[in-house]
């Protein structure tokens, strides 16, 4: 099968977003284990292992975040205008979220 | 429980349900959260909140490695997502309404539906071998090594696709469970996508619609750090540990023993009710 160039382009984008949640899971995973590490050494009410864990739960959510991002900049490029407007809702949904968890604070 | 105790504990939860889920392909919250509440004694939101975070994980690990075989629908992904953000952000809301007897009740409910299908899981492998056939803009095309060719199919009935994401996203978000198990039984048997390719696509999905609920646990601190690490990090070893055993495990059994398991934990979720 010759791929043709829609295809092309979707699995350069695949590949892209692929790397960018390999990288955001593995950044996140070594602030949480260094996290966890000061957390059970200095104990619980060590300002910097706290500080460690939230960066690495906050970098673990905003992995998928910024893979929503950086396909809805993908699209614009292709001028792919159906997809423009799902990631633009996803995104939308997301802002709905953060407002929410802010309301919360 | 130590500190130090409740660490280690959640962390190897979190292994064996990464594992079990990885081998199923199910996602492990369907354990990890009565784990949570049944065995550490965890608030049932706090355990949700908690599965959540490693749902976010799970997802962009998966999506990651399986990224570049082509058997992620990136268009099909990226219109359910839609669907499955909305529901997930709505049962992150209603989550915070809900008293916790209601929680752990639909939690019972689900955890049966779920060991149904697992029971009763439909084979149906859904590709065309034709290749002079148009997949459609939604349809899709990869290299299947099964049968050593590429295949393809067209998505079918999209809108009864929509409405099963929005449900999966809706109540991933209030039990705090990956919603793939609830998706991709609808995507195969209803809308034409082959199992492996909606398997890789729900993975895909579920981080994102995990993410419309997480923040919202974690601004209400029902996700404490320490234990959200340790799960994170029990679930990524134990799916690394379950992917390299799945391509020899003996599934049948496995699944049959997993279906009675989960139904021995919906038994006990119902039963503490009183």
């Amino acid at each position: 099968v010759i791929p043709d160039q829609a295809d092309a382009a979707a699995m350069r984008l695949e590949r892209l977003l692929g790397r960018l949640l390999f990288a955001g899971v593995r950044l996140s995973a070594i602030l949480l284990a260094g996290g966890l590490l000061l957390h059970i050494t200095l104990g619980p009410r060590a300002a910097i292992a706290g500080a460690l864990l939230n960066i690495g739960l906050i970098c673990l959510m905003g992995t998928p975040l910024l893979r929503v991002v950086v396909s809805f900049a993908e699209y614009v490029r292709e001028r792919d205008w159906f997809f423009v407007g799902t990631t633009l809702a996803v995104l939308v949904i997301l802002a709905g979220t953060l407002v929410a968890a802010v309301m919360a604070r | 429980m130590s500190d130090a105790v409740v660490i280690v504990t959640v962390m190897a939860a979190g292994a064996l349900s990464g594992g079990f889920g990885a081998v199923l392909g199910i996602g492990g919250g369907a354990f990890l959260v009565p784990f949570l509440t049944l065995v550490v004694g965890l608030p049932f939101r706090e355990a949700a909140g908690i599965s959540l975070t490693t749902v976010i994980a799970t997802s962009s690990a998966v999506a990651g490695t399986t990224a570049g075989q082509g058997l992620i629908n990136l268009r099909l992904g990226m219109l359910l997502e839609v669907a499955t953000a909305a529901g997930g952000l709505a049962g992150g809301l209603t989550a915070q309404m809900l008293p916790e007897r209601v929680l752990q009740a639909l939690f019972g409910g689900v955890t049966t539906l779920i060991a149904a299908i697992m029971l009763g899981q439909l084979r149906r492998s859904n590709v065309i071998l034709d290749e002079s056939i148009d997949p459609g803009r939604l349809g899709g095309r990869y290299y299947d090594e099964g049968r050593g060719r590429a295949v393809l199919y067209r998505v079918r009935r999209l809108p009864i696709a929509m409405v099963a994401s929005f449900l999966a996203g809706n109540v991933s978000s209030l039990l705090g469970i990956g919603g793939g198990i609830l998706k991709v039984p609808v995507l195969t048997a209803w809308c034409g996508v082959p199992i492996r390719a909606a398997a890789a696509t729900s993975a895909l999905m579920i981080g994102v619609t995990a993410l419309a609920a997480a923040p919202i646990y974690y601004a209400h601190g029902e996700i404490a750090p320490h234990l959200g690490a340790a799960a994170v990090l029990g679930v990524l070893l134990g799916s690394r540990a379950g992917f390299r055993f799945s391509a020899r495990a003996p599934a049948k059994w496995l699944k049959l023993a997993l279906a009675v398991t989960l139904l021995l934990v919906s038994a006990v979720m119902f039963a503490r009710l009183k």
